[in-house]
């Protein structure tokens, strides 16, 4: 919201200078966040008189122009065309310098020295104001010499306030004014000319019929009548004012509104009486399905909660929120009704946010314009039009009302005060209330005035002291005991092993997007009846790389990979990331890790690149760090290698997936030897109580086993085999079984390979004898030999 | 008699001179096998000691004795020292230039957000905080109506939405634990919530998912005080100094009244008027916070006649931003270990 401290002068007498006046906003809940001057570097650019004017002697687009500069008379060449003879402009002699430190000279136009120029209003800084291909050419009131920083509010600092949503009453200069005698209270309130009311008794020229308010979300609807108002551009202040405040002029009748919706805050909307299709309004909801084309030429389809003004029955105008196309003021209107509303902030809230429409006036009125503005608005609105279009307008308004908001008085209790703000002077807390409108009605009882809906609880009087009196000086204190001591709880402390773990295993963590790309399904190259393939997808998705929710942490660890290769990295990655995953209605959290040796791994120290089974090693020994033994079982899965793809199996139930990643996959990313896995972390979370065991002291026995066994058996089978063997075998324990070596190749059949294990028996009371390792040991050997193995 | 004197003398003069020549283990040991060995010169000389009459024996035997304690301890002597160069010099063999690079992972680094979201938690733990959570994925009632913010309130356009088909949304904000929180524990209550929210917003300042840490409070007679001291202790402990903080009013449908804590640049303590974090100001807003909304207390089945108490949110990532001088907010999202590696003890 700009705002313009020429125009708050209309409304508050105050000492405070414009950078007290932004700190004091900016800690009070509106957010200054820029303070601009208008003028800039503006110096020394006068009003002058053209009192001669001649086309160039040789150059026919040229004009040479005497002025009288009010100190003495100066020659300027223009190529302008748009002035004559008596004009008054601004010129810029030698010397002078424009808003944007631009310094002027002399300059040779074909033999005829100019000396500096007269401006256009561009050259001033003022956007929109007028043709910038012409000169301005100023009121005739102007006096030649005077200085342009002190005409036409030229000269202007605008203040760029963040104004809450919860503060409608501070978009307009009044607001802003009453918040400033709020917080200076040695300021003044003070009250423009043109919010006096005029005598309006007349009736209208020609008969209204009624204004009908059905839908009761419109509180108010006012209308006011000017006639014979010639429709021309407003004059040069206001067309400065506006420019300043970011809107763009007009006309007179159609600034007219804008004005006072800047000045008051109270949104206008100007018809030609002549266009409405009716002598009629009636306010009513929209029905649902209904259609009607706003002013920016696109047609909305309506609900039951939308408002329209209608006349005749046609629709005109979306209330509160947008016009529509047919009723505008035109360059032939000389009859102009004036609506001056007030409707529900949570109808037109629901309008413009459904239908994405956030006009000045949907702005205000969703966030709350005062209902007793409606009133005041129309008087300016009509003095103005006599001011600036010359009308005629001392005609009653006609108007109807439904039931408006009442402010309530509020209670406050110096207990609470107290306890809030630890402050707790009542007597000054009713003063300060007092300086922003607040009355105090009998005691401790206090009543907010109608443009500040927001306060309506206790505790919103407490604030409104809070914001008063700053926040610095409150005394710090921390809280006092809690019956019970305060817990991290289970995730946070899962999710602290982990990283300790992690990180110390030369993973790095990595937190990715929660989102997937559309073409997710086919970068991992799932089924559509996979789980992870049935997405929750974003209905208002802001890219193509968001579409929907991860159901895996391998598409983003893959895409920080592509994003590490891109950035020209060629070392080794090692990325984990923990987070959570979105399964159906479910968020369960998972880990997932990935290993990518490098396009460069070479190294002096003979490192062999990674493979399957150090990341098989880091999934251990995060399942051990819980506790967790877990089995490892040949899987599959669609983006996993089809021969490097285990399972993690614990306690029955698959908990995730490790292995390398489908070549052809890796090819896409132009890449080789990438490692993953991923696994659920729900398991990892529970309590884990940890045993203790002895080391044994009585020696362990050990012997080799080595077998014969078909290529595509996994050691896993072979495991189980040889722990089923050793318990038929008799009564020994097996304390330890180690594969230690895995061979292929000569002397071994085609299609099997040798697996040779270590097995250690041990007894946890006594020092097993020899001969009775060895009958057991046999019995393992004769028990393999019957499940079909063969004993090399 | 003459003669076993001048054996002994002889004996002992060959040992000394073999003992000079010897530069190995190995001929140490010959050494050992010709002088002590069964056959050895001392072992034939012991031996002939018999041989003498009785009455040169037991002087002949004393030489003989102390003679053979000598080359016992010349011989272990000799063998320390070659034992010792031997090794110096399979040492020096086996040197290895110590300054190539090591062999094996290295420690991994931590993601700057995380370590921030732990330290907060662990600081707030200190401080009585338990750690609570709530889906990311979340309905309008806890992310919005409960919250004081309805359909129609201009205060949803500060936030705006990711929605799904079926009207439930990605949470905005960790506020909706408050909610849950409440309603799941009652009061009195401390907690906090880190976690992932989401906000449908793409630019060098604004990611589409973010980081938040909810501290909420719930108490009877809770003052501004209190919320004032913990937030400032919390941001103190935090930097790990004690920096100037300042409290500006503000506005938040869920909290009344409504403050932001800006804190003293990180950077330049507002002594660089060009300074590229805080643009000059001095300041940096880190944290909105505020008294809970009675509406709020109450959504969370609570009596706010009986019980009031404070709220904050803070932003982690951009904390972890100030603490570890990252600039761009993007980067800390798109898993290149390339960047996080670069500190934080990666590995290169």
């Amino acid at each position: 919201m700009l705002v313009s401290w020429n125009l708050l002068k209309l409304f508050v007498d105050t000492e405070a200078s414009v950078d007290e006046i932004a700190e004091r906003l900016t800690f009070s809940g509106s957010e200054v966040e820029g303070i601009a001057h208008t003028a800039g570097k503006l110096n020394g650019v006068v009003a002058a008189k053209i009192i001669s004017l001649d086309k160039h002697p040789s150059e026919g687009k040229y004009f040479v122009a005497t002025l009288d500069t009010g100190a003495g008379r100066k020659i300027c060449v223009t190529s302008a065309k748009n002035m004559k003879l008596g004009d008054m402009v601004f010129y810029a002699g030698e010397g002078s310098m424009l808003p944007d430190g631009t310094v002027m000279g002399t300059r040779d136009f074909e033999g005829v020295m100019s000396y500096g120029m007269m401006l256009s209003a561009e050259e001033l800084g003022l956007h929109d104001v007028d043709d910038p291909s012409g000169l301005l050419i100023l009121p005739n009131d102007a006096t030649a010499g005077d200085d342009a920083r002190s005409l036409y509010h030229i000269d202007d600092t605008i203040l760029d306030v963040s104004v809450t949503p919860n503060r409608g009453d501070l978009l307009s200069i009044l607001g802003i004014a009453r918040e400033i005698k709020g917080l200076f209270p040695k300021s003044q309130m003070l009250r423009p000319e043109w919010l006096t009311p005029a005598p309006q008794v007349k009736e209208w020229p020609e008969t209204f019929g009624r204004i009908s308010l059905p839908d009761k979300g419109c509180f108010a609807y006012r209308l006011g009548l000017a006639s014979g108002a010639k429709i021309s551009g407003s004059p040069l202040t206001v067309k400065i004012d506006l420019a300043h405040l970011g809107m763009r002029p007009i006309n007179n009748a159609v600034d007219v509104t804008n004005y006072v919706m800047l000045m008051l805050g109270q949104p206008l909307h100007a018809f030609d009486l002549n266009t409405l299709p009716a002598r009629e309004i009636t306010v009513r909801a929209a029905h649902k399905g209904e259609t009607m084309i706003t002013l920016d030429g696109k047609e909305r389809l309506l609900t039951e909660r939308d408002m329209l003004i209608t006349s005749g029955g046609e629709a005109v105008a979306l209330a509160g929120v947008m016009g529509g196309q047919q009723t505008g003021i035109n360059q032939d209107t000389s009859t102009i009704v004036v609506e001056s509303a007030s409707f529900s902030p949570v109808r037109v809230g629901h309008t413009s946010r459904r239908l994405g429409i956030n006009s000045e006036a949907a702005f205000r009125f969703s966030r709350t314009v005062d209902p007793a503005l409606s009133v005041y608005a129309l008087v300016a609105a009509s003095n103005l039009l006599k001011d600036w279009c010359g009308a005629e307008i001392d005609y009653k308004p006609i108007a109807a009302e439904n039931e408006i908001y009442q402010p309530k008085p509020i209670a406050l209790s110096q207990r609470k005060l107290s306890v809030y703000l630890s402050w707790d002077d009542m007597n000054e807390a009713a003063r300060i209330l007092e300086g922003f409108g607040i009355k105090q009605v009998k005691d401790n009882t206090f009543l907010p005035p109608t443009w500040r809906p927001d306060i309506a609880i206790e505790e919103d009087l407490i604030e409104e002291i809070g914001r008063f009196r700053g926040y610095n000086d409150a005394p710090d204190k921390l809280p006092g005991e809690l019956p019970r001591r305060a817990d991290i709880g289970d995730n946070m402390r899962l999710a602290g092993t982990i990283r300790q773990l992690m990180t110390a295993r030369g993973y790095t963590e990595v937190l990715t997007y929660s989102f997937l790309p559309e073409n997710f399904t086919e970068l991992l190259r799932l089924n559509h009846d996979d789980l992870r393939a049935k997405t929750l997808n974003i209905a208002n998705p802001i890219s193509r790389d968001q579409m929907s929710m991860r159901t895996s942490l391998l598409p983003g660890l893959l895409m920080g990979l592509k994003a590490a290769l891109s950035s020209g990295w060629r070392g080794q990655v090692r990325a984990f990331e923990q987070g959570r995953v979105f399964i159906g209605n479910d968020e369960p959290e998972h880990l997932a890790g990935l290993v990518y040796n490098g396009r460069d791994n070479r190294s002096p120290n003979n490192d062999r690149a990674e493979a399957f089974f150090d990341i098989k090693a880091d999934v251990i020994a995060v399942l051990r760090a819980r506790g967790l033994e877990a089995e490892f079982k040949v899987g599959s899965e669609p983006f996993m290698h089809s021969g490097q793809c285990a399972h993690v199996w614990l306690e029955g139930k698959c908990i995730g997936w490790l292995g390398r990643l489908k070549p052809v996959i890796e090819q896409n990313f132009d890449v080789a030897g990438v490692y993953a896995f991923e696994i659920d972390l729900a398991e990892l979370g529970m309590c884990v109580k940890p045993v203790f065991r002895l080391a044994s002291s009585y020696p362990a026995s050990f012997r080799d086993i080595s077998l014969l066994v078909a290529r595509d058996k996994s050691n896993h089978d072979v495991l189980c085999d040889i722990k089923a063997a050793v318990l038929e075998a008799g009564n020994i324990n097996l304390d330890t079984l180690r594969l230690f070596d895995v061979y292929e190749g000569k002397g071994i059949p085609e299609g099997f390979r040798s697996l040779a294990y270590s097995l250690s028996y041990r007894s946890e009371d006594r020092t097993l004898k020899d001969d009775e390792v060895e009958a057991v040991h046999n019995n393992v050997r004769e028990n393999l030999k019957r499940k079909g193995y063969v004993i090399r | 008699m003459a003669v076993t004197e001048l054996n002994i003398a002889d004996v002992r003069d060959a040992f000394l001179v073999s003992l000079n020549a010897i530069h190995s283990l190995q001929e140490l040991d010959d050494l050992r096998v010709k002088f002590t060995g069964k056959k050895g010169e001392l072992t034939l000389l012991l031996r002939s000691v018999g041989k003498l009459p009785p009455e040169q024996r037991k002087q002949a035997g004393q030489e003989m004795n102390s003679l053979r304690d000598e080359i016992d301890i010349r011989l272990a002597e000799a063998e320390k020292i070659i034992r010792d160069a031997e090794n110096e010099k399979l040492e020096i063999q086996e040197r290895i230039d110590v300054t190539l690079p090591p062999k094996g992972r290295l420690k991994g680094a931590f993601h700057p957000v995380l370590q921030t979201m732990h330290e907060i938690a662990d600081i707030m733990q200190g401080l009585g905080y338990s750690v609570a959570s709530g889906p990311e994925h979340e309905e309008d009632f806890y992310n919005f109506e409960c919250l004081n913010i309805p359909a129609w309130h201009p205060a949803r356009d500060m936030q705006d939405t990711f929605y799904f088909n079926d009207g439930t949304l990605l949470r905005t904000h960790t506020s909706p634990v408050q909610i849950r929180a409440m309603l799941q524990y009652g009061a009195p209550l401390r907690i906090v919530c880190p976690g992932k929210v989401f906000r449908r917003d793409n630019d060098t300042t604004h990611s589409p998912m973010f980081n938040q840490m909810e501290g909420l409070l719930i108490d009877k007679d809770v003052s501004f005080s209190v919320l004032k001291g913990t937030i400032t202790e919390m941001v103190n402990a935090f930097f790990g100094r004690s920096l100037k903080a300042r409290f500006r009013a503000s506005y938040f449908p869920f909290t009344e009244p409504s403050m932001e804590l800006d804190i003293e640049c990180v950077e330049c303590s507002g002594h660089d008027e060009d300074c590229r974090v805080c643009h000059g100001t001095g300041w940096l807003e880190v944290a909105g916070m505020g008294m809970v909304h009675p509406n709020v207390i109450r959504a969370g089945k609570i009596d706010p006649n009986i019980y009031n108490g404070f709220a904050f949110g803070l932003g982690l990532d951009r904390l972890a931003m100030l603490k570890y001088g990252i600039s761009d907010l993007r980067l800390l999202f798109d898993g290149n270990t390339a960047y996080l590696l670069s500190g934080w003890g990666g590995e290169f």
